[in-house]
């Protein structure tokens, strides 16, 4: 038989077997890991607590609040709309339709950020997209929003404008702060965090 | 085990080593081809020479099937595969720019080097258009940035367009190729020329 013939019938042989075969759509790894270096160590993932409050009282349709703490923590006390997903139940594949969208903001919390910061490792590296963490977590959110301490009546004006705020939007999400104030709670802060994009990747140039 | 080269187990030092490799091989073929004279590449277009399609192709359903083999072992994932966006206007307007460069030329950027290395003049004198040919389009930028950042389609790939799963659109041009070869070389019969 001729060469051509011989190549032509195992190269559609091949062909064959690709087209019947299934796709391997399995991702095991999305990021490599001096990508996620890169964005662990720009802190992108961080939402404030000023911006997720503003966000709350706004009701932003965008956030989609994750709690990552066990169930009976979830149950005592969690913020607003969110959702309970224990660390350990991560990978569980009924979570992975919320985990896994382009449409929504995921913003995880724990009581510190550690946890929510290990869930945000993971998702990330599974290649998942739009995930943030609140920075410092339950802890600081009450630190901040719930009880906001009053600056010195010689603190710069922001900082003044910020308690305000924060006594607003305490009371608005039912915190401690009791005494209302009339404060208008927008300071121009709650800016939209950039939504994380993948690092572009290389340019390769083809051709002959 | 995961890909290859994302994993470790082929590292980044490597990775460019094997790229290296790859490409002492890929030129070799274009120079025992004959890809170094223009001849061979107007060739195409007038019938008597179809070598230049059939060593393209060849590369073109040989990657193809490596690559989904590879992905197929888990070795490779194809998400990560850098595909070059397409711009179509500035494709369509490309393609004719460089087809005539071709035609009159004789030569595109590869072979043009590899024309050049063994010394033919022609390829030098096609690689001084070259650069000409990158400085107005560098300098000249503004002019065409607007047609030139036109109709962008994001990076589709033929499967997706088509519907189809990545291993039945390969089939598909595993199939046209070879049916392409064999029409190559029926035109080189029909269109023959002595001596070039």
């Amino acid at each position: 038989m001729q060469a051509r013939v011989i190549l032509s019938i195992s190269i559609v042989g091949l062909g064959l077997i690709i087209a019947a075969v299934p796709q391997n759509t399995t991702h095991p790894y999305k990021l490599t890991v001096s990508q996620l270096l890169e964005e662990a160590k720009g802190r992108q993932q961080f939402f404030s607590p000023d911006e997720l409050a503003d966000k709350l009282i706004n009701k932003d349709p965008s956030v989609q609040l994750i709690d990552v703490r066990d169930q009976d923590d979830f149950e005592k006390f969690s913020l607003p709309g969110a959702i309970n997903i224990p660390l350990t139940d991560l990978l569980n594949d009924k979570w992975k339709d919320i985990l896994d969208q382009d449409v929504k903001m995921n913003i995880f919390y724990s009581n510190g950020s550690i946890e929510a910061n290990e869930a945000w490792m993971i998702t990330r590296q599974l290649g998942y997209n739009n995930l943030f963490v609140l920075e410092g977590g339950l802890n600081y959110w009450v630190e901040t929003i719930m009880n906001p301490q009053k600056p010195a009546s010689t603190a710069p004006n922001e900082e003044l404008a910020r308690y305000d705020f924060r006594q607003a939007a305490g009371s608005a999400l039912g915190g401690g702060g009791a005494i209302q104030l009339a404060a208008p709670a927008d300071q121009g802060r709650g800016a939209k965090p950039a939504l994380i994009k993948k690092p572009g990747k290389k340019k390769a140039s083809g051709g002959c | 085990m995961g890909p290859l080269v994302v994993n470790g187990i082929i590292s980044e030092n490597t990775n460019l080593l094997l790229a290296f490799i790859i490409g002492i091989g890929f030129g070799f073929v274009l120079e025992s081809s004959g890809f170094s004279s223009s001849r061979k590449l107007a060739g195409v277009f007038y019938g008597y020479d179809m070598v230049v399609l059939k060593v393209f192709f060849t590369a073109a359903i040989t990657a193809m099937l490596g690559m989904l083999f590879l992905s197929l072992f888990g070795w490779l994932d194809l998400d990560l595969v850098y595909v070059n966006p397409t711009y179509l206007s500035s494709a369509i307007i490309g393609g004719v720019v460089m087809g005539a460069g071709f035609i009159i030329g004789g030569f595109c950027p590869g072979t043009s080097f590899a024309g050049a290395s063994i010394g033919k003049i022609d390829a030098m004198v096609f690689i001084g258009g070259l650069f000409i040919g990158v400085i107005i389009f560098s300098e000249g930028y503004p002019l065409w940035d607007n047609l030139y950042m036109a109709a962008f389609k994001g990076s589709p790939k033929l499967s997706e367009s088509l519907g189809l799963s990545d291993g039945l659109a390969a089939l598909g041009i595993i199939l046209a190729a070879i049916g392409m070869f064999y029409v190559a070389e029926w035109a080189e019969k029909k269109f023959p020329r002595e001596e070039y």
